[in-house]
């Protein structure tokens, strides 16, 4: 460096101005940073600072073979803002069109109203700021930049704030289209028109449409989980949203290193099922033949495991679409109960399994004890009591065996006088009737049943041939498989597991037993009692060749305007199989069918050959062996034989 | 040049300056590019994520689309409208075997071979005088 220059005065200028400038830009760092830092900062995070929430995917209902039942699907609300659309795209709108199936006027009206009169909510509601504040994205941008913020089904316009001088606010967002596939919504964005927006939504869908409707329920548009398993399990399948805390650029999308604070979402647990999906099917085809065939009100169809009280279908008639429920019409809003647990009906000869399991449980009888059924009446506490009417004339008397597979009314009667009112009541209550079973959805009813200081003289000779008593279909299911378990009562149950995202168990259902109703040695002799009902008594239309049935048929008349009808009946039939290792108990019940062979419909002409077509496809599906017993199993006690 | 003198400690003081300067730029630069690579990589980030997320949906959508096709009545439809006869067994095609499958097999391939009369076995002796 030359002295020259050094000695000039210039440099020291030059220093005190490089120096100057150091003290402004300090000085007015010191503004910025220190002095106007709290007022600066609240505008530049008002302008920039947000806060991104991050849905939760809703957890997948499954079969028990891991089929889907329920599941959620990534679908695109579509929208357009009228105002960016261009004059250039207007060919396109056509194709647009098609692709989202809707008619090429009705979207060029969308597209082409810009305007719209003001208020169109009131403003109390306050819909209108929380829908201006909705992140809209153009389709011209990347997937990834689509908002994941769900927009409100019920919003199908959002207008601008501010006021037109003609009163018209104009239209910002107009919805096209409530739900478009992802496939779908990459050929809009493919398309390329300006102003088409899309918000991404978890929807429920439900691959089998109508199967186990009434026990897998639905989610409803809001995102409320309103029946079924949907509702019941909705703790574990809704999980937790997320969002993550950041800044935004200019044209709003969000700069990924500025972010601060993150909630990952916690996807929902997926709930397994104890239901089988080609089960459900059996069922569901079994209905329609039915519906086909009987024409009646209603039916259900109930299939378990008794030996764990897991339900493996249940299925109802009528039934409903779970996607396109919504379409139902207020009146056909019935088909979504599930007749299997919210209807009662007066179970008929099915409850004559009470009578005749509590007087062999207390040793009063055995079954080669015989009883007079062509009496019609009877003393009993010193009085005498009428005796119900009978089917059939039996002049010979007939045995405890006979009395389960000829479905005497008059014997079932006096098994129960010789068990006493309370003695009768309290197995009544042991075989579950009268309470609830447990079973998880549906919106379970107890059914109806007086205690005995309720009752009235006919009620002990009435109740043992199940009238004066009311009990849900899985009621009846349930008693049944009392004495196909061994004689314990089983909590019925539908959920299996639940497991997390990563497909981790997180909880296991196992068996429940509530209590035990009679011993294993009653509980075998009775399954040798109702292997006779297929064999020579009122359920022959049941029988499964090379296979051990045991069940009974009842056939209900149906109370019309106050009185038992000779014409209306709920025909049931409720049994299990191979009665020696039962594997299935299935129970057919079907309200006010047409009778298409007899004077009625009968339990034993419409549900037994139910139950025998039902039994001859799960002996298939399941892999159910026969049991080929040692002497003396296959020869009951009534003497019939089994070739 | 002397150090006590007034240019040169102008000149020292230009010359740390500079450095000072020089220094300053190079780390500012270090931190402009520091952040720009930070930057870079929160958006590469962002958009794998963005990316699995897509991936996750559209798996969904197939999942879900495929599930579809599973269903029994889909299966029924498409079983007659390929003609593919496909049929249930009924219970006269299914034969249970009760007794032990391997005596069972075995006496199968035994009346194979040799029908139902008994083996004559030749034994050729050697007599020796």
């Amino acid at each position: 460096m030359s002295k020259g220059f050094a000695s000039n005065y210039r440099i020291i200028l030059l220093a005190t101005g490089v120096i100057g400038c150091f003290c402004a830009l300090g000085t007015r760092l010191v503004f910025l940073h220190v002095i106007d830092r709290d007022e600066l900062v609240r505008v530049v995070e008002k302008a920039r600072r947000q806060i991104i929430p991050e849905s939760a995917r809703r957890g997948d209902i499954l079969d028990t073979r891991g089929n889907i039942l329920a599941t959620s699907r990534s679908m695109i609300v579509l929208g357009v803002d009228p105002q960016s659309l261009r004059p250039e795209d207007e060919k396109k709108w056509p194709e647009l069109a098609a692709l989202i199936e809707m008619s090429f006027p009705e979207l060029k009206r969308i597209l082409e109203k810009k305007t719209r009169p003001a208020p169109i909510v009131p403003p109390e509601s306050g819909n209108a700021a929380e829908t201006s504040s909705l992140p809209l994205f153009s389709s011209t941008l990347g997937a990834a930049e689509i908002a994941e913020k769900p927009v409100s089904p019920d919003d199908d316009m959002q207008l601008d704030e501010r006021v037109g001088v003609n009163g018209e606010r104009l239209i910002r967002w107009a919805r096209l289209h409530e739900s478009i596939s992802e496939t779908t919504y990459a050929k809009i964005d493919a398309l390329g028109i300006k102003g088409v927006y899309g918000s991404r939504v978890y929807r429920r869908a439900y691959p089998h449409n109508s199967l186990a409707s009434h026990v897998v329920g639905y989610v409803n548009k809001a995102g409320e989980a309103a029946a079924g398993i949907e509702a019941y399990a909705d703790f574990y399948l809704h999980g937790r949203d997320g969002w993550r805390e950041g800044e935004r650029d200019g044209k709003g999308r969000e700069v990924a290193q500025f972010r601060t604070r993150a909630v990952t979402a916690a996807d929902g647990y997926s709930v397994t099922l104890s239901l089988d999906a080609t089960v459900q099917h059996i069922l569901e085809e079994e209905l329609q033949e039915i519906a086909t065939t009987y024409k009646p009100q209603k039916a259900t169809i109930i299939v378990s495991d008794p030996r764990t009280g897991f339900i493996l279908g249940l299925a109802n008639y009528p039934s409903f679409n779970l996607n396109e429920y919504g379409k139902l019409s207020k009146a056909d809003q019935g088909m979504m109960r599930n007749i299997a647990v919210a209807d009662i009906y007066e179970p008929g000869s099915t409850f004559k399994i009470v009578a005749a399991s509590g007087a062999l449980n207390e040793n009063l009888v055995n079954p080669a004890t015989t009883f007079d059924c062509s009496i019609t009446q009877i003393d009993y506490r010193g009085r005498p009591r009428n005796l119900p009417g009978e089917d059939h004339h039996f002049t010979e008397p007939l045995a405890v065996a006979q009395i389960i597979s000829k479905s005497s009314n008059r014997g079932a009667a006096q098994l129960a006088m010789l068990l006493g009112e309370k003695r009768f009541y309290d197995y009544a209550r042991a075989f579950g009737f009268g309470q609830v079973t447990g079973f998880p959805v549906g919106g379970e009813i107890p059914g109806m049943m007086a205690p005995p200081e309720k009752w009235d003289g006919l009620t002990i000779t009435r109740m043992p041939m199940g009238h004066s008593v009311a009990a849900t279909p899985l009621q009846m299911h349930m008693a049944m498989g009392v004495i196909a378990s061994g004689g314990v009562l089983l909590r019925p149950q539908i959920i299996k597991q639940i497991s997390d995202a990563r497909g981790e168990v997180a909880y296991r259902y196992t068996t429940v037993v509530k209590h035990r109703v009679m011993t294993e040695q009653t509980a075998a002799t009775m399954c040798k009692l109702l292997k006779g009902v297929p064999i020579e008594g009122t359920g022959r239309a049941a029988a499964i060749p090379d296979y051990e049935v045991a069940g009974k048929t009842g056939s209900t008349q149906k109370i019309i305007d106050g009185r038992y009808s000779n014409h209306h009946h709920v025909a049931s039939f409720v049994g299990f199989f191979p009665a020696s290792r039962p594997q299935v108990a299935i129970s057919v019940f079907i309200d006010d069918a047409t009778s298409v062979t007899g004077s009625y419909a009968s339990g034993g002409s419409v549900a037994a050959p139910s139950f025998k077509r039902i039994g001859e496809q799960l002996i298939q599906y399941l892999d159910i062996k026969p049991v080929y017993s040692t002497a003396g199993t296959n020869s009951i006690v009534m003497g019939g034989a089994r070739q | 040049m002397k150090a006590s003198s007034s240019p040169g400690f102008i000149n020292h003081l230009l010359v740390y300056t500079l450095v000072m300067i020089c220094f300053s730029g190079s780390i500012g630069l270090g931190t402009v590019w520091m952040r720009h690579q930070i930057s870079l990589t929160a958006n590469t980030t962002k958009q794998l994520d963005a990316r699995l997320s897509a991936v996750d949906r559209y798996l969904a959508e197939a999942t879900a689309a495929a599930e579809s096709e599973r269903d029994a009545n889909v299966l029924l439809r498409r079983n007659t409208e390929w003609n593919l006869g496909l049929v249930l067994p009924n219970q006269a095609q299914i034969v249970h075997v009760t007794e032990d499958p391997v005596m069972r097999l075995a006496s199968k391939r035994n009346r194979a071979l040799f029908g139902d009369r008994a083996a004559t076995v030749a034994f050729p002796l050697a007599l020796r005088r």
